[in-house]
């Protein structure tokens, strides 16, 4: 029996405490089973993503770009991105913003340098907006299928979805470790600079612990692997299809791609018409 | 199928070893000469295990079963050394484990069980390159010519670490994780086979951060299960558990056993949950050498021979051995609380309990001071309407404390009980300052946690953490015990640190990382870090779980010794026995409230409540339940005492059996 408490508001702290870094990431990874994406096949997914990865690289034209973006901005909301994970994006492209104003202002290039050099911002927002709007809509279990039917080694694929499946544990585990040296640490007076040192110290050592525990868990996982067979699948490559035989390209996913395609022919003809 | 072999064809040297120890300790125990019937029990089942037979000696209803005869495991001669270890963690070990066997392996800590588990489902010598010898045959199979994987499909094992041995992100994936690694185009419905088995259907979608202990245990179990093998070997189902989750599993183990037909192997240190689960009992000496295998009944009964090697024998035994009470069909000590109860119901014509006695007798004196009030003792922590909790995936804030109201005086000796997410460990955490109230207060010796950060706190509170690695922060455990006064730059500590280290008997580990320690011995180790803090409060989080009844008994007197130093402890803890014999305040809690707080009579004279907060009391104090006695002794040594008391105020003779 639960009861939720919709008195407490968390505090500043509060919200970026490690604790709620682990939250957040669970329902970055987990969270979203039924977005508009996570229709679609993964390895249907990750081709759509290579397209919106790559290509904006080669693409000066700002027009196709806002183009781009537009459609990606509306996939990322539909996908539902956790606010950390679009703050830290936020954090990112505003200094990147900034830090190239205040460079072109120092070399006497004035705001059409800036001006200039917002296609590569705009390029960033593109491919960044484009990997949460997908990975937030892939749990790590298709993502890792998706990875291996695509030829990946067998070790890899495991790894990402034993990563995510071992990251809630981790999270907690540092956090304890961090008390650790905390109940039986000294910290400087409160609110200096050393204060702050202090704590950046302590979060950086406390990984040492983390590494040496997660090392010795390795050994019970590494013979249980044994034990399930893993490295006796890897042998086998009629494990391989068994286990993928899940995975079909319908034809909502040649549908999905089919209106993208469109969208881009729209949108670089758009781009040869227009000028911005 | 109670059948067993009794011990080791094809072992010659072993036979003469067992039989001689076999002997010394029978002619030990039986000074007085009441127990000859057991004695020519074992002596035979030796002679004819030395020509070779397969002895079937009936655990309980002493029927032969001579289709079941044949062994699933047959381990020959077996040596093995480590790689790198200075000497053997097994030695010349020879057994025998028949179809359909519920089988115990005990022994004191470092007796090389895990290693003997190990030994079986092939990981030694396929995946260990230290030195073997010797030879092992599970269901014909010689281990060293196989692969493990072909060996999983006969043996599974369900680790003591089980969590590590999870690997995917839900429970069905896990489950379907085996059976398709091995190919089985049928893998799914393998997966649904094994979550029926163990009715846990309903865990199928979960993910598996989001299970609790018990569940997680239960998974590990399942997807041992999903490749359908004739031999489950579990190590140390009770250790991380709940007691109520800890019967749940073994309720399952037993249910394998008898639906099924799976041989089941179980190391453990809990004999109550021997004595009422298995057939058998397999006991390693120190130094990896099998001292002998025995049935259950005979197994527990040898009172003296366990305790020599710190294993507690179930309590009932404890009492029914002080009371020289005997089974006088097979002059055994009876091992379980039903069995004592129908020895100690009275024979006609006697009257050896009487209720209305009983309820007039003076209440039990008990061995703490609770005379004084607690309004006259000093207030160390005062929790004032406390609600704490965690935000959870859908943004949701779920309190796991609600509303608690609670003060600590100095000279409290407090057991905070529950099941698990009953909310002792937030509790705790709230008193320890690494978790703030959402409302209400916490003050601790004057200080309010939310203006106060852990390392102040950390002046006064110490809390040890139900995890011992993560306590583990420096390069060896003396640098680890002398952190926190180091911390404070506080001079001339050798003396009190090497006391510290003298105390717990950790003077030869000093060295040493604490995450490479045994169980028992990073228990100490963490206790001893908790103490150097020199704490006016301690804070413990399940400080019993794979302690030896040694290291337990340390533990309290070292507890007792201290009371100048550190004024109140509190200990979240499913060890019952703690609460009967050493708390002095007991809080137990459910659904983040408090349900009741006293003493431990109270507790266990409330069924319902126990029931609630998944504890079960200690056999004892069941024992007396079953008698009917108003208020059920708490240990032992008062058991004993009042039976005792009954019987010579009883004219009528003492015991059925004399």
């Amino acid at each position: 029996m639960e009861i939720t408490n919709p008195v407490h508001k968390p505090g500043f702290w509060e919200k970026i405490s490690v604790e709620r870094i682990k939250v957040e990431l669970l329902r970055t990874a987990y969270g979203q089973s039924m977005t508009f994406l996570s229709r679609f096949d993964p390895r249907i997914l990750m081709a759509w993503y290579a397209f919106f990865a790559i290509t904006p690289w080669f693409i000066h034209n700002k027009v196709i770009l806002l183009g781009f973006l537009i459609a990606i901005a509306i996939l990322t909301y539909t996908s539902k991105p956790s606010l950390l994970v679009l703050l830290v994006l936020a954090i990112g492209l505003i200094s990147d913003a900034a830090y190239m104003l205040v460079v072109s202002l120092m070399f006497g290039g004035g705001l059409a340098a800036a001006w200039a050099l917002s296609t590569l911002t705009l390029k960033l927002l593109v491919i960044t907006l484009a990997s949460i709007a997908v990975f937030t809509s892939m749990d790590p279990e298709r993502l890792s299928d998706g990875l291996l039917s695509l030829g990946m080694p067998a070790q890899f694929s495991f790894g990402v979805a034993y990563g995510f499946r071992m990251l809630p544990i981790l999270i907690e585990e540092y956090n304890n470790i961090l008390y650790s040296y905390r109940l039986r640490g000294k910290s400087p007076q409160k609110k200096s600079l050393r204060m702050l040192i202090y704590s950046f110290k302590l979060s950086v050592i406390a990984f040492y612990p983390l590494i040496l525990n997660t090392a010795k868990r390795t050994r019970t996982t590494v013979e249980a692997l044994e034990i399930k067979g893993f490295t006796y699948a890897m042998h086998d490559p009629k494990v391989k299809k068994l286990k993928l035989s899940y995975l079909k390209i319908t034809l909502k996913d040649l549908a999905f791609l089919a209106v993208s395609a469109f969208y881009i022919t729209v949108v670089f003809y758009l781009g040869s018409m227009l000028e911005l | 199928m109670m059948t067993m072999a009794q011990a080791q064809a094809g072992a010659q040297a072993i036979h003469a070893k067992t039989y001689a120890t076999d002997m010394e300790v029978n002619a030990r125990v039986d000074k007085q000469a009441d127990a000859i019937a057991s004695m020519a029990d074992s002596q035979q089942a030796n002679v004819l295990a030395t020509t070779d037979t397969v002895v079937q000696v009936s655990a309980h209803s002493g029927t032969h079963h001579a289709a079941d005869e044949q062994a699933i495991i047959e381990v020959r001669n077996v040596s093995f050394c480590y790689p790198g270890a200075e000497v053997n963690t097994l030695q010349d070990v020879s057994l025998r484990i028949t179809r359909g066997d519920f089988v115990a392996v005990i022994g004191s800590n470092g007796s090389g069980k895990s290693t003997l588990c190990k030994c079986l489902n092939g990981l030694i010598p396929t995946y260990y390159s230290g030195d073997f010898e010797g030879k092992v045959l599970v269901n014909g199979i010689d281990t060293s010519s196989t692969t493990i994987a072909q060996l999983s499909k006969h043996v599974a094992y369900v680790f003591q670490d089980f969590e590590n041995q999870l690997v995917r992100p839900t429970v069905f994936d896990e489950l379907c994780f085996a059976p398709l690694n091995f190919g089985y185009e049928n893998y799914k419905e393998r997966a649904q086979q094994a979550l029926r088995m163990l009715d846990i259907e309903e865990l199928s979608k979960q993910w598996i951060w989001q299970l609790s202990g018990g569940q997680k245990h239960m998974v590990a179990l399942a997807a041992a299960l999903a490749l359908d093998p004739e031999v489950i070997i579990v190590d140390e189902p009770v250790a991380q558990l709940d007691p109520a989750h800890a019967r749940l599993i073994y309720e399952k183990l037993a249910m394998l056993n008898d639906t099924y037909h799976k041989t089941i192997i179980v190391i453990e240190h809990h004999t109550e949950y021997i004595a009422d689960f298995c057939k058998n009992v397999i006991l390693l000496d120190q130094g990896g050498r099998v001292r002998w295998s025995k049935p259950v009944d005979a197994a527990l009964s040898a009172i003296e021979e366990l305790q020599e090697l710190h294993i507690q024998p179930p309590q009932v035994t404890q009492a029914m051995a002080a009371l020289q009470l005997r089974d006088p069909a097979t002059q055994l000590y009876p091992v379980t609380i039903e069995h004592a109860a129908q020895l100690l119901q009275p024979l006609p014509g006697q009257q050896l309990i009487q209720p209305e006695h009983n309820a007039s007798s003076p209440p039990e004196p008990l061995n703490i001071d609770n005379s004084s009030d607690s309004s006259d003792r000093k207030a160390l922590v005062i929790i004032d309407h406390a609600t704490s909790g965690y935000q959870s995936m859908n943004k949701q804030h779920t309190a796991t404390l609600r509303d608690i109201n609670l003060t600590i005086y100095e000279g409290d000796r407090i057991a905070l009980v529950g099941n698990n997410g009953a909310g002792k460990s937030t509790l705790l955490r709230l008193i320890a300052g690494i978790r703030k109230p959402w409302s209400g207060s916490v003050n601790v010796c004057g200080n309010d946690t939310r203006s106060t950060t852990p390392e102040q706190l950390s002046d006064a509170v110490s809390f040890i953490f139900q995890n011992p690695e993560e306590m583990f922060i420096a390069d060896h455990i003396r640098e680890d015990i002398e952190f926190f006064l180091k911390a404070r730059k506080q001079e001339r500590i050798e003396p009190f640190i090497n006391h510290i280290i003298d105390t717990f008997n950790l003077s030869e580990l000093q060295q040493r990382d604490g995450r490479l320690l045994s169980g028992g011995q990073q228990r100490r180790a963490t206790l001893a870090i908790g103490l150097a803090m020199k704490p006016t409060v301690m804070l413990l989080d399940e400080p019993t779980a794979s302690l030896d009844i040694v290291s337990r008994r340390e533990m309290t007197k070292l507890f007792d010794e201290l009371h100048e130093q550190v004024q109140a402890i509190v200990v979240a803890t499913h060890d019952m026995q703690l609460v009967a014999d050493w708390a002095t305040r007991v809080i137990v809690m459910h659904n983040g409230e408090i349900l009741l707080d006293g003493r431990s009579e109270e507790v266990f004279q409330q069924p319902h409540l126990l029931e609630l907060a998944a504890l079960i009391p200690p056999q004892i104090v069941q024992l007396g339940h079953r008698l009917q006695w108003q208020q059920p002794a708490l240990s032992v040594e008062q058991f004993v005492k009042r039976m005792k008391q009954l019987t010579l105020l009883t004219s009528a003779g003492p015991s059925p059996t004399r």
